[in-house]
């Protein structure tokens, strides 16, 4: 069996298996917002799933492209401040499914450019929330919809994030350090030593494929098992956690998402209003 | 209580040649894009700009050079692309730029406001943020010995935020996300806020809580119906998608960016708001 268009789901199922107990979880990404909230439903009730990078607990039934932030405006919710979001990162109680442009070997994430950072050929978006993510979380979670050389190379060209290379695991710290890597063909995971392992390969997926879209020597691929293939009943959670489908997005690009975007941008405020009435034209 | 109530003109007029110029909201949220346009309209220029998170405010400010410096510690437009003109100006290397984070920024800001040189943190061990920001110290904790991160106080002069409602003297009510604008404006010495409408005292006592920046921070508030277009502002309007791809588009090209500048900045809000169909198409489209 290919994995082919269901492969957001084996990534999904995969995701989720690594989020558990009481933490709070991020929603930067659809990926990362929908993993989460299998999660909670399939074997960690006790999450705290944000709405929008920073606020609206367990508020969001759907995921869309533009409405995060009004779920909690709609009815009462928990919301939480800037300032403590960054405390339950320092106090390692928050987790966050990262979509890094590069991660390298060592665990190392970049989000800021390509080519040298002074005057990179492609400049990025800068580290954002990354470098208070890897100093200070003991679980760092990565994925990456598009396994390829260029996204998963021997080194990083700028470190966003900290990982376990020759400067890393002193400035690790008590808690950092990367852990697992789930990407289209297979889910990774970095041992104690620092060294990225193969857990398993997504059904179809072969050794050579993997050997040939890693930018670096992996051990194990030939010994590597098959990914669980997610049952019925979690596609149709995943259907129901984002019905518009927003977490396609993460793996198209060009004119097919623009596209995509355009149509979920149109019928994400309907789908809102379903359950939320319009507010009054006009009266902030 | 003395008003502090200005036109979005005269709130810009007193912000100097070479400011340090910290902005509120966070990429597509709540960014006070009608005191940025102002700003792109006046005559200001060598703009020394803070932003935690980023979006088209500061790539905007870029497109009509009005920056020197920039503080960050991200400028992309989300799920949309990348920042065109910050992306440009970061590859050719145009003007100076110093990548942040999201605490650092806030740290630096809490420095400022603490009245200390700067504060310690574990954010950017093992990372290269440590060799490309040159702000950044390596220092000891004097109790244990351990290496941390020394922040330095950022003082901005004058802070930019847009708001849901506020008064007449600067009680400023914020109703979706803070993002870390109450930190800008304790921060700034100048702060200005720009609002979708501006009531009376009593009644802006009425959102209690949501009041988040008492007027004692504030030096002067403007109206600004759809101030934060063509960003989000929670609970009112959300992102105006059609209009962000215009932006897009237009600043792929010399001609085709003047054209947009002459079109939807170098205008006043009120003609900006009927060239895009009037607020009665911006409600129907954009209202939540």
């Amino acid at each position: 069996m290919e994995a082919g268009d269901r492969i957001d789901a084996i990534m999904l199922a995969a995701m989720a298996s690594y989020l558990t107990g009481e933490v709070l979880v991020s929603s930067v990404t659809a990926m990362g917002l929908i993993a989460a909230r299998l999660a909670q439903v399939t074997h960690a009730p006790d999450l705290m799933v944000l709405s929008t990078p920073e606020s609206g607990v367990d508020v969001a039934p759907m995921t869309t492209l533009t409405l995060g932030e009004f779920w909690s405006g709609s009815r009462p919710a928990i919301t939480l401040s800037m300032e403590e979001i960054f405390d339950a990162i320092f106090l390692d109680r928050f987790r966050i499914w990262i979509n890094p442009a590069q991660v390298d070997r060592a665990g190392h994430a970049n989000i800021s450019a390509i080519g040298p950072w002074s005057r990179p050929k492609v400049a990025l978006v800068g580290s954002r929330g990354i470098p208070e993510d890897t100093a200070h979380l003991s679980q760092i979670l990565f994925y990456l919809p598009q396994h390829s050389p260029r996204t998963l190379v021997e080194q990083v060209d700028f470190r966003s994030g900290a990982g376990y290379g020759a400067e890393g695991p002193p400035h690790l710290g008590q808690a950092g350090r990367p852990t697992a890597l789930v990407t289209n063909l297979g889910v990774f995971e970095w041992d104690r030593a620092g060294a990225l392992t193969v857990k398993s390969l997504h059904p179809g997926v072969s050794p050579a494929v993997v050997r040939d879209a890693t930018g670096f020597e992996l051990a194990g691929l030939e010994e590597a098992e098959v990914t669980a293939e997610p049952d019925d009943t979690v596609r149709e959670l995943i259907e129901r956690f984002d019905p518009l489908g927003t977490r396609h997005l993460e793996f198209m690009s060009g004119e097919g998402a623009n596209r995509k975007r355009v149509e979920i941008y149109e019928r994400e405020r309907r789908l809102f209003h379903l359950t939320r009435p319009r507010r009054e034209g006009g009266r902030p | 209580m003395s008003s502090k109530q200005v036109s979005l003109e005269e709130a810009v007029a007193q912000i100097p040649d070479g400011a340090t110029v910290a902005i509120g909201g966070s990429s597509l949220s709540r960014k006070p894009m009608a005191l940025v346009r102002a700003l792109a309209r006046s005559s200001v220029r060598d703009l020394d700009l803070v932003v935690d998170v980023g979006g088209p405010d500061i790539d905007l400010l870029i497109g009509c050079n009005k920056v020197r410096r920039l503080r960050y510690a991200y400028v992309g437009f989300e799920l949309l692309g990348l920042a065109p003109h910050f992306r440009r100006a970061r590859q050719e290397g145009s003007l100076e730029f110093e990548e942040w984070t999201e605490y650092t920024v806030m740290a630096g800001l809490d420095a400022h406001i603490k009245g200390i040189g700067f504060l310690p943190t574990r954010t950017g061990l093992g990372t290269d943020l440590l060799t490309v920001n040159r702000s950044f110290r390596l220092i000891e904790d004097p109790f244990t010995g351990q290496s941390l991160v020394a922040v330095p106080a950022i003082a901005p002069d004058v802070a930019l935020i847009h708001v849901n409602v506020a008064d007449r003297a600067g009680n400023a009510v914020i109703l979706g996300d803070a993002h870390i604008d109450a930190l800008c404006a304790k921060a700034a010495r100048t702060t200005i806020i720009s609002t979708e409408a501006v009531v009376d005292e009593a009644e802006l006592q009425r959102y209690g809580r949501d009041i988040q920046i008492p007027r004692i921070y504030v030096q002067a508030v403007a109206e600004a119906p759809w101030g934060a277009h063509f960003t989000a502002c929670a609970p009112s309007y959300r992102v105006d998608m059609e209009a962000i791809e215009d932006y897009l588009q237009a600043a792929r090209q010399a001609d085709s960016w003047q054209a947009y500048l002459e079109r939807a900045v170098l205008v006043s809000e009120e003609a900006r708001v009927s060239s895009l169909g009037g607020a009665e198409r911006l409600i129907g489209r954009l209202w939540v």
